[in-house]
């Protein structure tokens, strides 16, 4: 199930942006583009790190972005943005822009424990970061076997 | 043993975290451990022996327990999350 959430089509790689928010608005547009999300999702990721800080940087370069669950969430959706050069978050740097957007507080999380469990394995954090496309796309497809 | 892990909506960093803290659980050998993630709010009212947040987070659920704090930066490094958790365990032997 979770495979399907992270598919190719909300998979992206770029070199950099001008800076973290235009990161996660692009890190956004193909869960806009599916309409699983609106606009004022983005906007709340945003408003949540200048009212809260950098918190959502879980680890090295990694930032699990999200916003209170429902608040313009049509549908669970995830997408991810991996940035070559570090985008500074709120004095952290980042690279990967790991988009979470739920309905609830608990339809979500076996899928997210799945997406998370390969996030955490030193190896494929590794290819992550690498930022081949094609590796990335193969790294979340497998899960399904 | 009850650890509670605790973030802002209680939608993702606190499974992280609850996931890490599985982890270092199961590599130091703690025995008789049980982990639980929720939001802000609902810890409030939800007793545990130690609870493991962001340092944002930390002054509001210090105010509704006496139980102990512990403030984690990086809720996917099981180094520091290990660290944390053996102070607790440390201060629960001198007890």
């Amino acid at each position: 199930m979770a495979n399907k959430l992270l598919t190719e089509q909300n998979i992206q790689v770029i070199d950099n942006a001008s800076d973290w928010q235009m990161a996660v608005k692009k890190a956004s547009e193909p869960l806009i583009k599916s309409k699983k999300i609106t606009d004022r999702y983005v906007q709340s990721m945003i408003t949540s790190v200048k009212e809260n800080g950098p918190y959502m940087v879980l680890s090295d370069y990694f930032a699990l972005m999200h916003a209170r669950p429902g608040d313009g969430v049509n549908q669970v959706g995830m997408s991810l943005l991996v940035s070559k050069q570090p985008i500074d978050l709120a004095g952290k740097p980042v690279k990967i822009f790991f988009i979470m957007a739920a309905v609830d507080n608990n339809s979500h999380l076996e899928s997210l424990q799945k997406i998370m469990t390969i996030f955490m394995d030193d190896q494929s954090y590794k290819t992550v970061l690498d930022g081949n496309k094609k590796q990335i796309v193969n790294l979340f497809a497998k899960m399904e076997e | 043993m009850k650890i509670l892990a605790v973030c802002g909506f209680g939608v993702g960093s606190s499974m992280v975290l609850k996931m890490t803290l599985d982890k270092v659980i199961k590599d130091l050998g703690v025995t008789g451990a049980s982990v639980e993630n929720t939001d802000i709010a609902s810890a409030k009212a939800t007793d545990a022996d130690v609870y493991f947040t962001s340092a944002e987070l930390a002054p509001d659920l210090k105010e509704s327990t006496s139980k102990p704090v512990y403030t984690i930066k990086r809720y996917m490094d099981k180094n520091e999350v290990g660290e944390k958790l053996k102070e607790y365990l440390a201060e629960q032997e001198e007890k």
